[in-house]
This record gives C-alpha cells, sequence and structure tokens, in this order.
C-alpha cells in the first residue's frame, strides 16, 4: 500500500512540471519566428499583477493592466505580449472583453531553454463557450475609435499624436533633434 | 510511516508552493526595453532590438500596450507590471517617456513560470538612453525612419 501511495504521490507531482505539449489542433500561422511553438489551450483571462500581487482593480483594470492566461491544464500563467495584427499591437484590447472568463485561445508560444524565455505568447484567435473563434485583431481598429483626429494614410504607429510628440521632440533615435539629424543624413545619403 | 506521509505531504503540495509569487524588495539598473521584440526575434537579435537603434519601434510597441520590460545589466529581464506613479505599464505615457532609457528603480521583484516581474514603486535614476546601438545596427527595423521628402 505504501508503495502504491508513493507512486501516485509521484505521479501528482510530476504530471504539471513535465513538459506539456499544447500544439494539437491548433490552427495557428507561423510568423516565421526561430522559437514559436503552436500552441491551443483552455485559459481564464486575468490581470497580471493582481495574480502575482492581489491588488485587483476591477474588470481586469478597465485596459490599464497587463492581462495574462491562466492555462487550466496546469495553472500556468502564459504572458500575452501581442495579437495577432502585424502592426506593433498588444494583445490587452483583445483580451479584456474576456477579464475573468474562461477561454480557448490558438497561437504562438515562444519558448528557448537557451536564451531563456517561456510562456510568453502571441495571441491569434480567441474562442469562449460556443461562440465562434474572434481573431485577435483589434487593436488598430480601438485605435481608431479613440483617436478620430489622427485620422488619415499610413498606419497607426505613424499616425498616433503621443509618438508623433516624442518623435518631435526628441528624434527617432530618442537622442534629441541634432543627433538625429546627422544621423538621417548619413542613413539616406 | 510518519515520515513517509509527511513526505508525500510535501510532494504533494510541491507544485503548488512553488506558483506562489513572493516578492523581494529590489533597486536594479537597466535598460527599458520591448519585451515582444526582444524574446520573439523578429526583427533581430537582442543586441539589435534595445538601445538607439530600436527607440521608435519601442516607442511603437509601448504605445499599443505590448508589455515593457526592465533589462537589467545582468542580462536578467523583468517584465514590468507597473511604473512608478504611473498605475499601469500598458501603454502609458511615463512608458513611452523613459523607453529605451537606462533607469535605475526601486521595487518589488517577481518570479511565475519562468517570468521575472517586478512592481516598480519610483524610478530612482533616469540616464536617458546610453545604449547607442545605432552606430552598430542603424534602425530595427530599418523602415523606422521614413526617408525625408525632398
Amino acid at each position: 500500500m505504501m508503495r502504491a501511495f508513493l507512486i501516485a504521490a509521484l505521479a501528482l507531482v510530476a504530471a504539471p512540471l513535465a513538459a506539456q505539449d499544447f500544439s494539437e489542433n491548433s490552427k495557428a500561422k507561423s510568423w516565421n519566428l526561430y522559437a514559436e511553438v503552436p500552441a491551443l489551450f483552455d485559459a481564464k483571462v486575468v490581470d497580471a499583477m493582481c495574480e502575482i500581487t492581489g491588488d485587483c482593480p476591477a474588470n481586469c483594470g478597465d485596459g490599464d493592466r497587463q492581462l495574462a492566461l491562466l492555462r487550466g491544464a496546469d495553472n500556468v500563467m502564459v504572458m500575452a505580449l501581442k495579437n495577432n495584427q502585424p502592426a506593433f499591437t498588444g494583445a490587452v484590447v483583445d483580451l479584456l472583453p474576456f477579464c475573468g472568463q474562461d477561454v480557448t485561445v490558438d497561437g504562438l508560444m515562444i519558448e528557448d531553454a537557451d536564451f531563456p524565455v517561456r510562456n510568453v505568447y502571441l495571441v491569434q484567435r480567441i474562442k469562449s463557450g460556443d461562440a465562434d473563434w474572434a481573431k485577435a485583431s483589434k487593436f488598430t481598429r480601438d485605435w481608431a475609435a479613440k483617436n478620430p483626429e489622427a485620422k488619415g494614410k499610413g498606419p497607426w504607429f505613424r499616425r498616433d499624436p503621443r509618438i508623433k510628440e516624442r518623435i518631435e521632440a526628441e528624434g527617432y533615435l530618442g537622442l534629441g533633434l541634432e543627433v538625429d539629424a546627422e544621423f538621417i543624413e548619413y542613413l539616406f545619403e | 510511516m510518519r515520515h513517509f506521509f509527511g513526505l508525500a505531504a510535501v510532494l504533494l503540495l510541491a507544485p503548488f508552493s512553488v506558483q506562489a509569487a513572493e516578492g523581494e524588495r529590489i533597486t536594479v539598473t537597466g535598460e527599458i526595453i520591448d519585451t515582444w521584440c526582444y524574446y520573439s526575434g523578429v526583427m533581430g537579435g537582442p543586441d539589435s532590438v534595445v538601445g538607439s537603434a530600436h527607440h521608435t519601434c519601442a516607442l511603437w510597441c509601448s504605445a499599443s500596450g505590448i508589455p515593457i520590460g526592465l533589462l537589467a545589466e545582468d542580462g536578467t529581464v523583468y517584465t514590468v507590471l507597473k511604473l512608478g506613479a504611473q498605475d499601469n505599464a500598458t501603454g502609458g505615457d511615463t512608458a513611452l517617456r523613459l523607453a529605451s532609457h537606462t533607469v535605475t528603480a526601486d521595487g518589488m521583484a517577481y518570479t511565475r513560470d519562468g517570468i521575472n516581474y517586478i512592481v516598480v514603486e519610483k524610478v530612482v535614476e533616469d540616464l536617458g538612453i546610453v545604449n547607442l546601438t545605432h552606430e552598430d545596427y542603424d534602425v530595427i527595423p530599418s523602415f523606422a525612419i521614413p526617408k525625408p521628402k525632398k
């Protein structure tokens, strides 16, 4: 009996620690990243700071907090760094409507034991309950709605008022306009 | 027998106890970076996606809410969950102002599931941008600076 109990205990311990494969059934599209691993899993959308510190405002901070995915299979907290748009866009806008909810996500995990990096994620699509899959691509539409004065041609990051203000004040290198001017002359000579 | 059950209890509780996030007060100096480009390699190696070469891209990513990190002098990356008086680090003005800057920060550090986090209480010192990577890499990505109109 003692042996059986010990085996059961060790099995319980080993299960969450063993590396799990979440790539099965994933339809994540490659971004040709050196350490990308397709990953589809069930998770709860959480406020990362709340999970870590216990400081928990309503609705995951209403967009002011970084959001994470508390994976159902092993309780690992996966940081959602990126949404599905190839436009320098985060994942908070896409995940916030699901704050506190259980969802299924599909995307790319970045895993490299040597770097090291693990448990950071690019969300490509989200599914809640019986609803259809939704693409994690809401940032630019949300940005446009919040910045009607910045309407125009070109990608959002060329038109964003706060980004433009920083570049106009400190240049593209952030080192001041004089350094910037010299560098731009060299770059495009 | 009692020792056996004690050991079993410890083993059973182990996976849960390692996930508890216990904070440690630290003062750390490092660069405010863009975590996605740094971790993913989407723009190139880690040395190219920091400092002045990557400043404009760091602004773009920070403004969109991609988490910022603090790359410490020993190579440790802390994902920043709070940045001083600013309650959030998702595209806030402080995060934008400090993009690519080397700072000394005082706060609580945590580790969970292989990721280091910091809740910065105070930016003690802001050294500005001191990592002049544009001297080696020009700009990353190459289109960060638009060609001047004639």
